[in-house]
């Protein structure tokens, strides 16, 4: 897919960012920018405001205040399809997925393919090539996968979550956000799941960044380039990971900034 | 719009998948489980008509047999587009009184004007409560239970003004209720034809088409199918229309069956088709329920209450056996998740 650039601008400009409900400042003035490639751990503790700046951004909540840029343009997303349409793909910290399907059934979710001709004018699905691609995209993932035809409830959490991202991953995009793709993850689990979301973004030959929450900072640490950190909303640190140390990372969460 | 997130309803989706092609070995089990379920419901259905036909010599006639499905028609029509409703975890208990109300604004133009003009005023009168259901739900967001139970209160005495109070007899509409087609020397009832149709109609919509897929995800878990860019409103606005249609349908299937409309015409249908759609798979709870299913269970309930006749059974044991099957199913569904919960664990 193309979308509409501007040259040099960078793959994701946030300008003034806030959500407010009621009193709350859930997110409150947050300003950064993304470039392609870039892996952003955003970290923060429980309700700092991380999950609802992903929100934000995949269409999922409307904010209060801001400006969000991809490539240059200004984007205003009043619903999820009008994120996703821009090559936003989102895995939510509840996952989104539906347990009574299959996997090609959640990887389609809300972009069913219908058959060609009198059929799909009257929305008859074409499963078998929803199945087919599904189960292409499924065979070239690096992580060993539950099976394709098994119902979601059946699943455990860490196969939850890897064919929550993998739907992410099959629909690609240009930004990529991962809210807790590790939570609830045995240390095996978790590794392969990171694996397999670094591999995502160096598989791909077009442009792409992703954003990463977790509550583990080692996962954290372990694949991304640059850190967020959120506090009460604001964002109070924007570090490469090069620059800094897990100590000062902690200071920043805790705000027993040194 | 607002982005709290989903639906008036909560909680996680249930087990029974629309057309997830099962291969999978827990997939397998699964379905096993709901065949068995359906299997079940057969099974009744044909041990009931053994049993009627051993105990009494005019059960099994083609007669009587035809006059089971006529009167299994209209629950059938109407329950086919509940089952459609509470898979999307809504519901509309107001459909008996829409189609008391469709049927009185049919009977009194009718009288007035002519048969064409009140068709054309009970698909109106029916569209416009499928319209007000559907507006109070999807733009006001009420709880589908509460909107359709004052509209049930609302239409009942709205129909009741119409008619002003007494009945309003209904000459020459035959169509519908009574004509019959013969088919390999049986008389085939319009009616049945219709219900037949309906099932078709809906099983097709739900099994095989985008629409229905996104109808189950809808009800299994709003929150997902919201995040997925499914338009809910659009789409639950689309099932009270079409629960809209069947009202228009069966109330005409009444008028011209009965040839006549009455302030209580229609009354406890809407708990008939309710009962015939849990009894038939469907959950309160959303993501379950198939339109054979709910067509077999309505066929069980007719039976009952055909059979319970023959056999000269006080009527009021036609009510305790229709609560009882209700009962046993409400069980077998909560013992049937159990199963697979513990499955889950597994
Ligand atoms: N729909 C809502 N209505 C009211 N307040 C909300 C809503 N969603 C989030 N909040 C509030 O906004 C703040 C930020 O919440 P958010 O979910 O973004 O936190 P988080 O950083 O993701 O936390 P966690 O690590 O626990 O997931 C919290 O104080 C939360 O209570
Ligand atoms: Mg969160």
């Amino acid at each position: 897919m193309t979308y509409v650039t501007v040259p040099d601008a960078p793959l994701l400009e946030i300008r003034g960012l806030s959500k407010h409900y009621g009193t709350i400042r859930a997110l409150d003035d947050v300003s950064f920018s993304l470039d392609r490639d870039e892996i952003v751990g955003l970290l923060g503790d429980n309700g700092a405001g991380k999950s609802t700046l992903v929100k934000c951004l995949s269409g999922a909540v409307i904010p209060t205040a801001g400006e969000v840029y991809l490539h240059g343009d200004r984007k205003v997303f009043s619903t999820p399809a009008e994120a996703r349409d821009e090559g936003i793909e989102t895995v939510y910290q509840q996952l989104a997925l539906v347990d009574i399907f299959d996997i090609p059934a959640n990887f389609y979710l809300g972009r069913e393919v219908v058959r060609d001709g009198w059929r799909g004018m009257l929305g008859i699905l074409n499963r078998r090539l929803m199945r087919k691609r599904a189960r292409a995209a499924v065979e070239a993932l690096p992580a060993r996968f539950p099976n394709l035809d098994a119902d979601i409830e059946t699943m455990s959490g860490g196969q939850r979550q890897v064919v929550a991202i993998s739907r992410a991953g099959f629909w690609g995009g240009r930004l990529l956000l991962l809210d807790e793709p590790t939570a609830a993850l045995g240390v095996k689990e978790a590794a392969a799941v990171l694996e397999m979301i670094g591999a995502m973004v160096s598989s791909t030959e077009t442009d792409m960044a992703m954003i990463v929450i977790s509550h583990n900072m080692e996962h954290v640490w372990s694949i991304c380039t640059r850190l967020l950190i959120l506090r009460q909303g604001r964002l109070v640190a924007d570090l490469p990971k090069s620059e800094t140390t897990r100590q000062e990372v902690v200071a920043h969460i805790t705000g027993a900034t040194a | 719009m607002n982005t709290r997130d989903a639906d008036p309803g909560r909680g996680n989706g249930e087990r029974g998948s629309p057309g997830a092609p099962a291969a999978g070995v827990m997939s397998k089990l699964v379905s096993r489980v709901r065949f068995t379920a359906m299997q079940a419901r057969v099974g009744v259905l044909v041990l009931l008509c053994v049993f009627f036909t051993i105990r009494s010599p005019f059960f099994f006639t083609s007669t009587n047999l035809v006059n089971v499905l006529v009167n299994g028609a209209v629950i059938g029509i109407i329950g086919s587009a509940m089952t459609l409703l509470l898979v999307a975890r809504q519901v509309d208990v107001s459909v008996g009184s829409a189609i008391g109300f469709a049927g009185a604004v049919f009977a009194v133009i009718a009288r007035d004007y002519g048969m064409a003009w009140g068709v054309v005023g009970a698909i109106a009168a029916a569209m416009a409560i499928a319209g007000i259901n559907a507006v109070a739900i999807i733009k006001f967001r009420v709880n589908s239970i509460l909107t359709t139970l004052a509209t049930l209160v609302a239409f009942r005495g709205a129909s009741k003004l119409v008619m002003d109070g007494r009945a309003v007899r209904v000459e020459g509409f035959r169509f519908l209720g009574r004509t019959r087609f013969e088919v390999g020397g049986i008389e085939i009832p319009v009616a049945v034809i219709v219900l037949l149709l309906v099932v078709a109609v809906f099983y097709v919509l739900m099994r095989l088409t985008k629409y229905g897929q996104q109808m189950y995800a809808i009800g299994a878990n709003p929150q997902a199918a919201r995040l997925a860019g499914i338009p809910l409103e659009r789409q639950v606005g689309i099932a009270f229309v079409l629960t809209g249609a069947t009202v228009a349908l069966a109330s005409m299937i009444v008028v011209s069956q009965v040839g006549a409309v009455s302030p209580t015409t229609g009354e406890r249908m809407e708990f008939l088709a309710l009962t015939g759609v849990i009894v038939g798979g469907a959950s309160l709870y959303g993501g379950r329920g198939s339109v054979i299913g709910t067509l077999v269970a309505i066929l069980i309930l007719a039976v009952l209450d055909n059979g319970l006749v023959l056999l000269q059974v006080q009527s009021f044991w036609q009510e305790v056996s229709r609560g009882v099957l209700l009962l046993g199913a409400v069980v077998f569904d909560q013992l049937g998740r159990r199963e697979a919960e513990v499955r889950m664990d597994v």
